[in-house]
């Protein structure tokens, strides 16, 4: 096969000036690391991000009070204090819905022994631990027989424990919160941070404690809904939205006055927004493969002037047009896919570092390393293809002469 | 002449147009070569030799007139066809020996039959063997910087004999070479000669010329009687 023969040739040629093919390799090899290894961290932070989204709960529908409206001004959501314990109870009946937890909070001092913290304390009912997807560390979370009762039973964030000096030999013992003694049942498994909000820093006890403890309204901050699913979550909202307003006394022009978030909705947003940020990054690096393919052209066309006698001679002795085309293409494809291969490397190793300092791991899609090799294959036939067609169409009578 | 000319020109003219003005290098050329002839081609420089030489080795084709080799029109060809015509009959021995620089005798040797799609090994053993007949086989791994001028120049007419070709074409073979080397590389052609091949020498200096059968003489593009 003459075309093997080429590769061969292309391989001995790029072999003898090694420091040259290096440099003019460079450019691809920035490009494409640039392009893999922006992807990669693109990629890695997307699900990164989503693992923690996930990580709040599943099929985790989240309903707010909406803003109150004063006159023509309506103000942030939450500002009004719409949604009540039996609004809560009354969820319970809606079909496909797992869990219903209502959450009502308090900033309160906690101590234990000589240390203390100041920390939010979280009002709400068994069904927390499933909404929020919160796994128990040591004890158990707070039990239904303790929401009826009103019982001083406390369970402790990761955070919160750790804050208080307290290990697992803290169940059982006592602390006191806001001044009034809490008996620790359980503390929990750390959760990770979402943005400034860290979930295993807080407390949670009993609804009907807190709401005797340290407040006394029966309105709600939010409550925590878990669908039996994500295909019925639509359906469930629908529902949720009729029963609310239908105890809330809305009639059919009134607008809601509570707001429903959704889980799923917010994860879609958030990879969306994501994954363009990360192409638009990959576009940006992309001008570095095409700056390295001109630095490609460039030596080609130099390395045609420079072999315009050899050129002259293969063709006296029977080269045709194509034999010279492809042996001067065969160079220009060699020189980018080996900076391609090089660039995927640096880009892997890149992202990976980046990968292991931030968190989440070596995220590398082989898609990405494909596209990539395929760009700087691209880039190499692109940019080889017009100084071959000047070689293969060198007169040889006038390149023989060409000293 | 039972059989037909090897190399048939038939009132051959090539002009070259550089600008405004027409440059007339060959006019009006007729000449046969039958197959096993030596013939010297001898004219000053200028007289079109060069010229000649392209239009006989098929680089350059004829402005008017006709030119067979072996009985096929060369302006009947494409520039491939002409390409694989060139690399299948045509052995180029050229004054500045045209060698690949940095690339041993062997593989300078082998190169022609690379584009004849001659598989390595083959290549190798033909190379190998045409060195061989020059006197060169402790040469084969040397590049050409490593060889003297006449080793360089029987590596070229070792490339030239690599393919069997028809017609070897030599263009002032000794142009470069000191007086006993030159006279080493006409013993060559003269020992190729008498093993039936047919040679073209293309030279200026007429004690050269001498060693061919016949001579054509060449002067302003114009064949001399």
């Amino acid at each position: 096969m003459i075309v093997l023969e080429l590769i061969r040739l292309a391989l001995q040629r790029l072999g003898a000036g090694r420091l040259r093919t290096a440099l003019t390799a460079l450019g691809v090899v920035i490009g494409v690391a640039a392009v893999v290894a922006l992807v990669g961290v693109g990629q890695g932070a997307t699900s990164g991000i989503t693992a923690r989204l996930q990580g709040l709960g599943t099929n985790l529908l989240t309903i707010s009070p909406g803003g109150a409206v004063t006159g023509f001004t309506r103000g942030a959501a939450g500002s009004a204090q719409t949604l009540t314990l039996d609004d809560a109870t009354a969820l319970a009946t809606v079909p496909d819905i797992a869990g219903v937890a209502p959450e009502i909070t308090s900033q309160q001092l906690v101590v234990a022994g000589t240390k203390n913290t100041t920390t939010q304390i979280v009002g709400t009912t068994p069904d927390y631990q499933t909404v929020r997807a919160f796994e128990i560390w040591q004890g158990s979370f707070i039990s239904p027989l303790a929401v009826e009762h009103g019982l001083r039973v406390a369970v402790l964030g990761a955070t919160t424990a750790d804050d208080l000096g307290l290990g697992a030999e803290a169940v059982g013992q006592t602390i006191t919160i806001g001044g009034l003694p809490f008996e620790v049942v359980g503390i929990l498994q750390p959760k990770g941070s979402l943005g400034p909000f860290s979930q295993d820093d807080q407390v949670v006890v009993p609804i009907t404690t807190l709401r005797h403890a340290f407040n006394s309204t029966d309105r709600v901050r939010t409550i925590g809904v878990s669908v039996d699913s994500v295909a019925t979550m639509d359906a469930a909202k629908a529902a949720i939205t009729a029963l609310l307003r239908q105890r809330h006394g809305l009639d059919a022009t009134a607008e809601d006055d509570f707001t429903i978030q959704d889980q799923a909705q917010l994860l879609s947003t958030v990879s969306d927004v994501s994954t363009t940020l990360s192409l638009l990054l990959a576009g940006i690096a992309s001008i570095s493969l095409v700056v390295g393919g001109i630095g490609i052209m460039n030596i080609m066309l130099v390395s045609v002037r420079e072999r315009t006698r050899e050129i002259g001679i293969r063709k006296a002795i029977g080269a045709r047009e194509r034999d010279i085309l492809v042996q001067f293409l065969v160079e220009a494809l060699t020189l980018s896919v080996l900076g391609g291969l090089v660039g995927t490397a640096l880009g892997v190793a890149v992202s990976a570092a980046i990968g292991t300092v931030a968190g989440w791991g070596i995220v590398v899609s082989p898609w990405t390393v494909l596209i990539a090799l395929g760009f700087s294959v691209l880039v190499g036939v692109v940019f080889g293809v017009w100084p071959a067609r000047q070689a293969a169409r060198l007169d040889p009578v006038v390149a023989l002469r060409y000293e | 002449m039972a059989a037909p000319p090897l190399i048939d020109l038939e009132r051959v003219g090539r002009v070259y147009a550089t600008g405004r003005v027409e440059v007339v290098a060959l006019a009006d050329i007729s000449l046969q070569i039958a197959a096993g002839e030596f013939v010297a081609i001898v004219g000053p420089s200028g007289s079109g030799k060069s010229t000649l030489m392209h239009i006989v080795g098929c680089l350059d084709r004829p402005t008017s007139g006709r030119y067979r080799l072996g009985g096929v029109d060369v302006a009947s060809l494409d520039g491939d066809a002409l390409a694989r015509l060139r690399g299948r009959s045509i052995g180029f021995v050229f004054q500045a020996y045209n060698l690949l620089p940095r690339t041993s005798a062997l593989e300078n040797v082998a190169m022609p039959l690379l584009y004849q799609g001659v598989g390595r090994r083959a290549r190798l053993e033909r190379a190998r063997a045409a060195l061989a007949r020059l006197g060169l086989e402790a040469r084969a791994g040397h590049t050409p910087a490593e060889l003297s001028g006449g080793e360089q120049q029987r590596v070229a007419i070792a490339r030239a004999l690599v393919t069997e070709p028809e017609v070897i074409l030599a263009d002032e073979p000794t142009g470069n070479l000191a007086t006993e080397q030159g006279a080493e590389v006409l013993a060559i052609f003269r020992a190729l000669h008498a093993a039936g091949r047919t040679i073209v020498l293309i030279t200026h200096d007429p004690d050269v010329a001498a060693v061919a059968d016949r001579q054509v003489h060449l002067r302003d593009g114009r064949l001399a009687a």
